[in-house]
């Protein structure tokens, strides 16, 4: 742990992560632009999760509804990712002992787990049950399991700044 | 009583006082105006980006509409009922904020678009039409929805 410590020392002393940790409003943007982005990662996986519990757009088959929102998941991941690790940056050595910041990045490791076990496992089967108002229960645990973590994700990336 | 007037009693009432004074209470209505934020944002997007043809081109534009619109009226709910708690810690600040108001302008002129111009589009998408409107519609209704969001931002800020 050591080793982590140090390099959240050294990110934080480094002269980028001072400028945006003293700038007046690279910071702000920044955190509007991680806000946005996490809106368009959730925002599209809850559309995909409710489908399979069968609350919301029954009609529309489970793999057409992923092929469609899925690309727009990944790039609010990846602009969140970005736009989170230069937050980290500006403020590394004290995100490092922060409970919250923690305890949110084991939630995004669940997270992947999750959306690993779904991708892995039961979605390869999709066309069997891609077309049910209601999907198979695997489907279903996914799905809300899906939405609590990221539910977590970012109720502990609010709590951060509480800390 | 006028405007001002109604402010300053939400910010007096019950609830603004409890806002004001206890140590969790704006963190977790913050949160929750948060997670309806991220549900809103997906509904939104899904239906404007069907709209301007980027996704979901094989399911007919009305059905994903009608299919997300009750996510995206139950997400603005609780972002409208978790944002009055929010107000109501500083409520006679916020009176005074061009964010704030702002962020009410564009907000009312989403919520009129939704229901009128946007409603429109997504039906004429249906008859199978191609014109330039819907594709129209489902930029300003994203532009609008944004500018909400951006706005809100910046009343912390400002």
């Amino acid at each position: 742990m050591q080793f982590l410590q140090h390099f959240c020392d050294v990110l934080y002393q480094s002269s980028f992560g001072t400028m945006l940790r003293e700038s007046n409003n690279a910071f702000s943007v920044i955190e509007s632009v991680h806000v946005l982005s996490i809106a368009l990662l959730v925002g599209t996986i809850a559309i995909l999760d409710l489908r399979m519990l069968g609350l919301i757009l029954r009609s529309v088959s489970v793999s057409s509804l992923a092929r469609g929102v899925l690309p727009l998941s990944w790039t609010g991941f990846a602009v969140s990712v970005a736009s989170g690790f230069l937050l980290f940056w500006a403020e590394a050595a004290k995100m490092y002992v922060n409970p919250s910041f923690r305890a949110k990045l084991v939630l995004l490791a669940l997270a992947g787990f999750n959306a690993l076990v779904f991708h892995t496992t039961i979605y390869r089967r999709a066309r069997e049950w891609e077309t049910l108002e209601v999907c198979p229960w695997r489907a279903r645990v996914t799905a809300i399991a899906s939405l609590a973590i990221w539910s977590a994700v970012i109720i502990a990336g609010r709590a951060i700044a509480y800390f | 009583m006028s405007l001002h007037g109604w402010f300053i009693a939400l910010a007096r009432s019950p609830l603004g006082h409890a806002m004001q004074t206890s140590r969790w209470g704006f963190a977790v209505v913050e949160m929750v105006h948060l997670l309806g934020l991220a549900l809103l944002g997906g509904s939104v997007l899904i239906v404007d980006l069907r709209l301007l043809g980027v996704i979901l081109k094989g399911e007919s534009a009305i059905a994903i509409g009608r299919g997300v619109s009750r996510l995206l009226l139950c997400s603005l709910t609780v972002m409208v009922l978790s944002g009055i708690a929010l107000l109501s810690e500083e409520a006679g600040k916020c009176y005074y904020s061009p964010a704030f108001r702002c962020k009410m302008a564009l907000l009312a002129a989403a919520i009129a678009f939704y229901f009128t111009l946007h409603r429109q589009a997504l039906l004429r998408v249906q008859s199978g039409t191609p014109t330039l409107w819907p594709r129209i519609a489902a930029v300003v209704s994203l532009l609008l929805w944004l500018g909400v969001g951006v706005a809100g931002r910046a009343i912390g800020l400002l």
